[in-house]
């Protein structure tokens, strides 16, 4: 359960770049490739630096000038998608 | 938005995207038709220069790196070089002909370098075939059992053909021999001239009858995979990620997307367009792709070739920029290979 303490790190099977504003990741075991709007690999930057979801949250909220609830509904939620993805994974909750 | 958009976006907008880089001319195998210019002189690039350049290219936002030659394995830290790229976190690609790829180095290749592909160039199916190609007698039996223990290993391969007078009479055998591998197999029907100019390499290019041989196996292979996988997107999954060719403006993204480096440093704007736009002793990647007056041309070029391509009603033909130069002095002028291609098309027309 991804709380707001949860702190995660890029899977060492994906490889992602913030590529003018949009993210390429690349599950190198599967082969596949997903492809992340500006706020996704914004969050994806945030999470894979190790920040927890509190601090990624309080960042997207500045950035995007949303509310502090919906920035934490979005963001966990957006984390979970990145957690069933492969993309990341918890290192600590 | 979709993987087709991004590349899009990255060749209109200039994104580097991929960088190829030649660590070495050197090789274990001696391949009639290699196109490398192993008379090329200079000073090679230190590994310590390698890493500033593999952080540029980190942080201009470049995804995909692919380590080459020559043989890429006889660089002599290849394998540091290879574990900095996976650390800077690129997705390497490896082209290597797979001789040395065994034992301790295979492992070494999956541990440190974890590669998201490994490119091998097959030249027949036979013995007598590929080792009359690359000339080296038994390169054919070692690189079949190398590949076998690399993909034990999880390694991913996919093999490239240039076909050739030498092999274009094993096409079905070496599509058979691929799908025994577990690999994709691809065939260029363009033998080009080297590096250098050196058109040698072209006295073994493919016949119109073989060219059309090919198209006609693939358009039955693609018929049969087709019934066999009705859905795109199991068709897709079992090619990988090739970026495909979308770009509204441009023919393709060499120099928009896309730069390669050989040993010496020397730039250009892609494997085959050998038009030297600065050197990586004298100025930074960053310096090269924001100032470079030569940069600038390519990508108008690369318009203006788009334009000619499409007037000379030859999409999809394999239409290289850097090929036509080479050929005719000038990157849009149809070339006589392409010409043979489009003909041979028209005989046999894609699935």
């Amino acid at each position: 359960m991804i709380e707001s303490t949860t702190v995660f790190r890029k899977c060492s099977d994906a490889r992602y770049r913030n590529i003018g504003g949009e993210g390429i990741v690349v599950r190198q075991t599967a082969g596949e490739v997903l492809v992340l709007n500006e706020v996704g690999v914004r969050v994806l930057d945030l999470l894979a630096k190790g920040g927890t979801v509190d601090s990624v949250v309080e960042a997207v909220a500045a950035d995007y000038e949303v509310d502090a609830a919906t920035a934490e509904r979005d963001v966990i939620a957006y984390a979970q998608e990145l957690v069933e993805a492969g993309v990341i994974e918890t290192l600590s909750a | 938005m979709t993987y087709s958009d991004t590349i899009r976006r990255v060749w209109d907008e200039n994104l580097l995207y991929s960088a190829l880089v030649e660590l070495t001319y050197r090789c274990n195998l001696d391949c009639y038709f290699c196109y490398n210019d192993t008379g090329l002189k200079g000073v090679p690039l230190a590994y310590a220069q390698y890493v500033r350049f593999f952080e540029d290219l980190r942080d201009m936002g470049t995804l995909d790196l692919t380590l080459t030659g020559g043989e890429p394995l006889a660089h002599p830290e290849f394998f540091a070089l290879g574990r900095q790229a996976r650390e800077f976190g690129f997705v390497v690609r490896v082209k290597s002909n797979a001789h040395a790829l065994r034992g301790k180095l295979a492992r070494r290749m999956k541990d440190e370098v974890d590669p998201f592909l490994i490119e091998v160039s097959l030249h027949g199916a036979s013995p007598e075939t590929h080792d009359r190609q690359t000339r080296v007698p038994g390169s054919f039996a070692r690189l079949v059992g190398n590949l076998r223990e690399a993909r034990a290993l999880g390694l991913r391969i996919k093999l490239n053909s240039p076909m050739t007078l030498w092999n274009e009479h094993e096409i079905e055998a070496m599509y058979a021999l691929a799908d025994d591998l577990g690999a994709h197999v691809d065939f260029d029907p363009l033998i080009t001239r080297r590096d250098n100019g050196d058109a040698e390499p072209q006295q073994i290019g493919p016949s119109r009858e073989g060219i059309a041989r090919l198209f006609q196996h693939q358009r039955e292979r693609g018929a049969t995979l087709r019934a066999k996988f009705p859905s795109p997107a199991m068709a897709s999954a079992k090619v990988g990620i090739e970026p495909p060719a979308t770009g509204r403006e441009k023919h393709c993204g060499a120099g928009s997307s896309s730069i390669t480096v050989d040993p010496f440093g020397n730039v250009y704007p892609c494997v085959q367009w050998r038009r030297r736009i600065g050197n990586l002793h004298d100025e930074s990647i960053t310096t090269l792709w924001r100032h470079s007056d030569e940069l600038t041309e390519v990508r108008r070029l690369a318009s203006e070739v788009k334009a000619a391509v499409d007037g000379h009603q030859a999409p999809d033909m394999g239409f290289c920029p850097g090929s036509a130069e080479l050929e005719t002095g000038s990157p849009t002028q149809i070339y006589p290979a392409i010409k043979v291609i489009r003909d041979m098309r028209k005989r046999v027309p894609a699935g």
